[in-house]
């Protein structure tokens, strides 16, 4: 394989008969283009795998840290963001459930457990209901705050019957092919809750009814909305923003 | 001799790196929201709300992007910091940082002496008394911005640090401020070395610095005296 020589520039440009002033402008334009290339990039390709390490490396930390008795407490003078929580779906019209298409909805609980669920709102409702006042940390910055009420997650694992070996759940959803998997301590934790109800009323279609996921532990992203299914895994399946770039563990 | 000891030149440039994709990733998250307020609330104290940092200004290319830099950057930041504050306490160079007794007195002279109040240039060590509190408060500046980072990465977690803030919302708007004054104190000290003291570039490169050429043999002020004094 034949390379052309290496070359310092200085040389190049005594080669192409540049003067020293001409030179300088063109290096210091030169230097000037990579700062520009730099800024508002994602800065050079070979740092990516750096990145990944870092993020491996944090959520090893982040993992240590998660303690399921540290509970989102949320702040008594904070206001409840009442119909000023965003609205949020990746769908181009917010997803409804046509049950005239899709005959009535169920949530779905599978995967590694001994008894699959299947249940409709109201077997939802029956359960032990808990609620929280709780912030919601959205990965953009802002927070808000809002009471939700639902059934805890590890009650659902635990009605399911879900096997040891389950390290990993994976939320699905109806708006589009949104879903985010969590590690099972987070979704253990017990403010995650299948949340059907926000500041007291069942939820509306543009904060994800008629059920969502929903836990402070997370960010806000990975709680998935328009919820169908709730699949106990051995191994972690990515998600809707996790594979375009955010850090799969997003906790909080 | 050389002036600054190769650990301490560098962590500096180590800095440089780290502090400065630290601050254009953090502006290029911040973005994402311009603002503090919580939802259904307003802010009190950021004039500016909803009105973004030009993107020329950051770095990470899209929010993603810019997080990934953030919470990657910031062990080097933190990693470095601890190397150079462990190093100038096991080695003693601070001491020429730490304030001495009459640190307002002397650095009132240094601004007496810029506002050329005051004609020769005060007495003075390694550095002078407004140095000594730059450089002081800079590591000082860096724990903040660490600690209000920590604050908001975990405020479930870590939510007794989050609350000792003032909560998520105010504990951002310090992490703002940190990362303000951090700029505000790193551009006043680029402005100085170029306009004072360019003879320290050298300094904290290869270490030689020459103390005939230092701002108090100069008698130096901005943009005053900055070639050798004649004799």
């Amino acid at each position: 394989m034949s390379r052309p020589p290496r070359m310092g520039l200085g040389h190049a440009a005594e080669r192409a008969g540049i003067d020293r002033r001409r030179f300088l402008e063109l290096a210091s334009g030169a230097a000037g283009a990579l700062v520009l290339a730099a800024c508002d990039s994602q800065g050079p390709k070979s740092a990516q795998g750096l990145l990944k390490f870092a993020e491996r490396k944090n959520e090893s930390l982040e993992r240590v840290l998660l303690r399921h008795s540290s509970m989102d407490v949320a702040r008594a003078s904070a206001h409840t963001a009442g119909s000023h929580f965003p609205s949020y779906f990746v769908s181009n019209t917010v997803p409804r459930w046509d049950e005239s298409v899709r005959g009535p909805w169920k949530l779905v609980v599978d995967g590694m457990v001994r008894t699959p669920l299947s249940l409709s709102l109201a077997d939802l409702a029956a359960l032990p209901r808990i609620g929280y006042r709780l912030d919601h940390f959205c990965v953009e910055g802002w927070t808000a705050v809002a009471t939700r009420t639902g059934v805890r997650l590890a009650e659902l694992a635990r009605l399911a019957g879900a096997l040891p070996g389950a390290q990993y759940v994976d939320f699905s959803s109806f708006d589009s092919d949104y879903h985010e998997s969590w590690d099972i301590d987070s979704a253990m934790h017990p403010q995650t809750l299948v949340v059907y109800a926000q500041d007291g009323h069942y939820l509306n279609a543009a904060w994800g009814a008629p059920a969502r996921i929903y836990s402070p532990v997370k960010l806000g992203y990975k709680n998935t909305k328009y919820l169908t299914r709730i699949t106990f895994m051995p191994q972690r399946n990515g998600g809707y923003w996790s594979d375009r770039g955010y850090e799969w563990y997003g906790g909080v | 001799m050389k002036r600054h000891h190769a650990v301490v030149r560098i962590t500096h440039w180590v800095n440089v790196v780290a502090l400065t994709i630290m601050v254009a990733s953090g502006l290029r998250i911040f973005n994402a929201y311009p603002a503090f307020a919580r939802k259904g609330e307003t802010f009190c104290c950021y004039p500016f709300a909803g009105r973004p940092i030009p993107a020329k200004l950051t770095f990470g290319g899209w929010l993603a992007g810019a997080r990934n830099w953030h919470f990657a950057m910031m062990w080097v930041l933190v990693v470095n910091g601890l190397v150079y504050l462990g190093f100038i306490y096991l080695h003693g160079e601070w001491r020429d940082l730490v304030p001495r007794r009459g640190v307002v007195r002397d650095s009132i002279e240094m601004v007496r002496f810029y506002l050329t109040i005051r004609r020769d240039h005060p007495r003075q060590g390694k550095h002078n008394a407004l140095q000594r509190m730059t450089y002081f408060a800079f590591p000082i500046l860096g724990a903040a911005a660490v600690v209000t980072g920590l604050a908001i990465w975990k405020p479930v977690e870590l939510a007794p640090l989050t609350n000792l803030l003032g909560g998520y919302v105010w504990a951002r708007y310090w992490h703002f401020w940190a990362m303000l004054l951090l700029v505000i104190f790193s551009f006043v000290h680029i402005f100085m070395v170029f306009t004072v003291d360019p003879y320290s570039i050298p300094a904290i490169i290869t270490g030689n610095y020459r103390e005939d050429l230092s701002p108090e043999e100069r008698n130096a002020r901005p943009f005053v005296h900055l070639l050798k004094r004649s004799k």
